[in-house]
C-alpha cells in the first residue's frame, strides 16, 4: 500500500464509530451554521471588503536556487538530502523542506459531527422534505413543488427559524461545475419558497456539488438520491 | 488560417524562444522538443547494495530500492527509453567507479547511456547516514562523463533516486526534470476532504489540513511554496484561502459570500483568477495579489468558472455555459477577447492550459455520456480524446513539462489518481487507498 495510512487511521476508524452515513442516513451529512457568528467576528471586516488584505505577496520573479540542480560532475563532492517534504523547496539545502503535517486534529472533526448532528434532529423534528432534480437539471419537479409547499408552511408557522438550503449534484461531471450546478439547484429552491411566502432574509444557500453525497454508489437510484435541494434547519446562535 | 491563428502561433513560437533561452542548455533542447524526438536509450546496470544497504522495513536493501525508483523515473521522464541490457547483449561483471568492460560494447547495440551506482551506509557515520554514488557513462564519447554523490537518512532513498533522475534528464535536455514534483490533492477522512501533498509518483503523502470539513481544489503558487483552495468555513461559506506548505500557516485571499472557487495564480504569481457568485451569479474576478485590488472579467448570467492561465500569463482559459451546457472558453487576462474554443458535445469543463502552451486540456462528456479526458490546441484546430471506457475522470492537471497528466477517475470504483502521458499512453494509478482522493495539481518544475 502507498499511501501510508497510519497518521489518519485513528480519525478514519473514529469516524467509522461515529457512524459513516450509509446511503438511507442522509442528515449526517448535511452541514450547519453554529459557528457561523464566531466566523463572522473572526474575519472581522474582510468578508465585508470581500478579500482578506494581509496575505503574502505570490509574485514570483526565477526559480529559487536552493533546490536546483547542480549537474554531473566528474569528481562529484557530496550533496547532503534533507527531508523528502513538501516541495515547498526554498528553506535552504538541496533537499525539500518538511511540510507540517497537520494533526489529525480529532476536535474539529467531532465538533463539525456534533453540529452537523444537531441540525439534523431540528431538520427531522421539524419534518422538512427535500427536492429532487433530474439529470444536468435545476428545475424544480411538480413533486418538488408539492414537498416545498410542506416546507414554506412549516417556515411560515415558525418565523425565527433560519433555514439553510444546500444543493447537491450527483458523482457525474466535474467537481468545479457541480458546485455552480449545485448553487443553481439551492437557489431554484430558495426562489421557490420566496414564491410561497417565506421571508428571504430566513434563507440561506450553499453548495456542496459533488462533494457531500447521501450515497456512494454508482447507479441511477443513488445518482437521483445526490441530486437535491437539501433544507437544514440552523440550529446556531 | 485566421488571422487569430497566426497571432497564436506567433505567440507559440516567441514563448518557445524564451523558453529555451532560460534553459541553460539551448542545443539539447531544441532537440527534445522537437516533435521527432527520439528518446535517448539508457540501461541502468545496477545499484549496488554496499554495507550495512538494508532498509529499515528489511525486505528490500536500499540499493535494490533506490534502483527501482531510478529506473520508473527514468521511464516516466520520457526523455529516455529504459532498455535492458542482458537482451542488448551487455553483461555486466563488476560494478566500481570505473566503467565495466562490457559497456565498449554498448554503442554497437544501440545504447547511447549506462548508467550504475551503489548505495549503503556510510562507514564511520551515524548508523543512519545512507550514502549513494551514481556514475554515467556515454557511449558517444565512450567516457564516465560524471556523477553524483548524496548522502542522509535512509529517509531520503527515494528522493536520492529522484534527484539522481533528474540530473539525467537536466543534462540531456536542460530541462530540470518532473522526478522531484510534487501533487497536491484532496482525501477523504471520514465525512471531510481534507488538502494532502505527495512526490509525483504517488508516495510520501502528507496531510495538510484538518479541519474536518471540506477542502477543495487545491493550486499551487508558481515558487511552490503555497497552495491556494476552497474552504468551507463554517460549512456554510466557501472562501477561498492559502496555506503555505513549510509552516501550515493560513491565510484568508477571499471571503466574499457566496460561491469562491477554483482559485488559480497567474505564472508570475501576480495575479489571482477565481470564480464567485457573491454579485449573484459565478463570474470570473482577478485579484492583485500584491495591492489586493479586485477586477470583475466577465459579466453575464450564465455560471462562468474554472479559469486556467496560459503559460504566458496573457490569456485564460474557462468553464462558461452561457450557451445552456458547460463550454471552454479563451479570453485575455483583462475580460476582453471573449471566444468559444469546445463546440463538439453538450459538456466540456474543466480545463487546464499545457505549461508548454500547445494543449489544453479538459473534460468532455461523450455521447455516451461517459466524462473522459480530452485536449485541443488552442487555436481548435486539433482535439483529441484521450481517455476512454468506465468512470467519471476529472480534474486534469499538466505535468510542468508538459509531457504528462495527472486526473481523477472513478474507473477502479472510489476515486483515485491517475497519471497518464499527454498522447494517451502510459496510464498508470497513483493513488491506492482510502475512500476518496481527487482534484490533484501536479506542482511546477524546481
Amino acid at each position: 500500500m502507498k499511501m501510508s495510512p497510519a497518521s489518519y487511521l485513528p480519525l478514519i476508524l473514529g469516524v467509522i464509530v461515529l457512524g459513516i452515513p450509509a446511503c438511507s442516513k442522509k442528515a449526517v451529512r448535511s452541514g450547519g451554521d453554529t459557528q457561523a457568528l464566531q466566523g463572522e467576528m473572526a474575519k472581522g471586516g474582510t468578508a465585508k471588503e470581500g478579500t482578506g488584505s494581509s496575505f503574502p505577496d505570490t509574485s514570483f520573479s526565477g526559480r529559487d536556487d536552493s533546490n536546483s540542480l547542480r549537474g554531473l560532475d566528474r569528481n562529484p563532492s557530496e550533496e547532503r538530502l534533507s527531508g523528502n517534504g513538501s516541495g515547498a523547496g526554498n528553506q535552504g539545502g538541496t533537499g525539500h523542506s518538511n511540510a507540517v503535517i497537520a494533526k489529525a486534529d480529532s476536535g474539529a472533526a467531532a465538533r463539525q459531527l456534533a453540529e452537523i448532528r444537531a441540525e439534523q434532529v431540528a431538520s427531522v423534528s421539524a419534518g422538512l422534505r427535500d427536492v429532487f432534480f433530474t439529470y444536468d437539471s435545476f428545475s424544480i419537479t411538480d413533486e418538488g413543488r408539492h414537498a416545498l409547499s410542506g416546507d414554506a408552511e412549516w417556515a411560515r408557522s415558525n418565523p425565527y427559524a433560519q433555514l439553510k438550503i444546500e444543493g447537491h449534484c450527483d458523482e457525474r461531471g466535474t467537481s468545479a461545475y457541480n458546485l455552480v450546478l449545485g448553487e443553481k439547484r439551492a437557489k431554484a429552491v430558495r426562489n421557490y419558497l420566496v414564491e410561497l411566502g417565506v421571508t428571504p432574509t430566513h434563507l440561506s444557500v450553499v453548495s456542496y456539488g459533488k462533494e457531500r453525497p447521501f450515497c456512494t454508489e454508482h447507479t441511477e437510484s443513488c445518482y437521483s438520491q445526490n441530486r437535491r435541494g437539501h433544507l437544514v434547519v440552523k440550529t446556531g446562535k | 488560417m485566421t488571422f487569430r491563428a497566426v497571432v497564436f502561433v506567433g505567440l507559440c513560437v516567441s514563448i518557445g524562444i524564451a523558453w529555451i533561452i532560460e534553459s541553460g542548455a539551448a542545443d539539447v533542447f531544441l532537440e527534445a522538443t522537437r516533435p521527432d524526438f527520439q528518446k535517448i536509450p539508457l540501461g541502468i546496470a545496477g545499484i549496488e547494495n554496499m554495507g550495512g544497504s538494508e532498509s529499515p522495513e528489511g525486505r528490500v536493501k536500499l540499493g535494490t530500492r533506490i534502483e527501482d525508483v531510478l529506473k520508473a523515473d527514468v521511464r516516466r521522464s520520457l526523455v529516455f527509453a529504459l532498455v535492458d541490457l542482458p537482451s542488448f547483449g551487455i553483461k555486466v561483471s563488476h560494478l566500481g567507479a570505473e566503467p565495466d568492460a562490457s559497456f565498449k560494447q554498448a554503442a554497437e547495440n544501440g545504447v547511447s547511456v549506462i548508467v550504475w551506482g551503489k548505495a549503503g551506509i556510510k562507514s564511520g557515520s551515524k548508523d543512519t547516514d545512507l550514502s549513494m554514488d551514481g556514475y554515467v557513462y556515454d557511449t558517444g564519447s565512450n567516457e564516465v562523463v560524471g556523477g553524483k554523490r548524496y548522502v542522509g537518512s535512509t529517509s531520503v532513498a527515494r528522493l536520492m533516486a529522484h534527484r539522481f533522475a533528474d540530473e539525467l534528464v537536466f543534462r540531456y535536455t536542460g530541462e530540470p526534470g518532473i522526478a522531484r514534483t510534487k501533487i497536491a490533492y484532496v482525501s477523504e477522512l471520514g465525512t471531510a476532504r481534507e488538502l494532502f501533498v505527495m512526490d509525483y509518483d504517488g508516495y510520501e503523502p502528507r496531510q495538510l489540513t484538518a479541519d474536518g470539513f471540506l477542502n477543495l481544489m487545491p493550486r499551487w503558487s508558481p515558487d511552490r511554496r503555497f497552495l491556494v483552495f476552497t474552504t468551507y468555513r463554517n460549512r456554510n461559506t466557501q472562501d477561498i484561502d492559502m496555506i503555505e506548505l513549510a509552516t501550515g500557516k493560513r491565510w484568508t485571499l477571499v471571503a466574499q459570500g457566496g460561491l469562491n472557487i477554483t482559485p488559480a495564480l497567474s505564472p508570475d504569481g501576480k495575479a489571482l483568477a477565481y470564480s464567485s457568485s457573491h454579485e449573484g451569479n459565478a463570474e470570473l474576478y482577478r485579484l492583485d495579489t500584491h495591492t489586493k485590488a479586485v477586477q470583475r472579467l466577465t459579466t453575464n448570467a450564465a455560471g462562468d468558472l474554472s479559469p486556467s492561465w496560459s503559460p504566458s500569463g496573457r490569456e485564460l482559459a474557462f468553464t462558461s455555459d452561457r450557451n445552456g451546457g458547460p463550454q471552454i472558453f479563451l479570453m485575455s487576462a483583462d475580460g476582453s477577447n471573449v471566444r468559444r474554443l469546445t463546440f463538439d458535445g453538450d459538456y466540456n469543463a474543466a480545463p487546464a492550459w499545457s505549461p508548454r502552451g500547445n494543449w489544453i486540456a479538459y473534460v468532455c462528456r461523450t455521447p455516451k455520456k461517459e466524462y473522459k479526458l480530452c485536449v485541443v490546441t488552442p487555436d481548435g484546430q486539433k482535439h483529441l480524446q484521450l481517455t476512454t471506457g468506465l468512470g467519471v475522470d476529472d480534474s486534469p492537471s499538466w505535468s510542468p513539462d508538459g509531457r504528462h497528466l495527472v486526473f481523477s477517475s472513478t474507473v477502479d470504483g472510489k476515486s483515485q489518481i491517475y497519471m497518464i502521458n499527454a498522447d494517451g499512453k502510459d496510464l498508470e494509478r497513483i493513488t491506492f487507498s482510502g475512500t476518496h482522493n481527487s482534484a490533484p495539481s501536479w506542482s511546477p518544475a524546481s
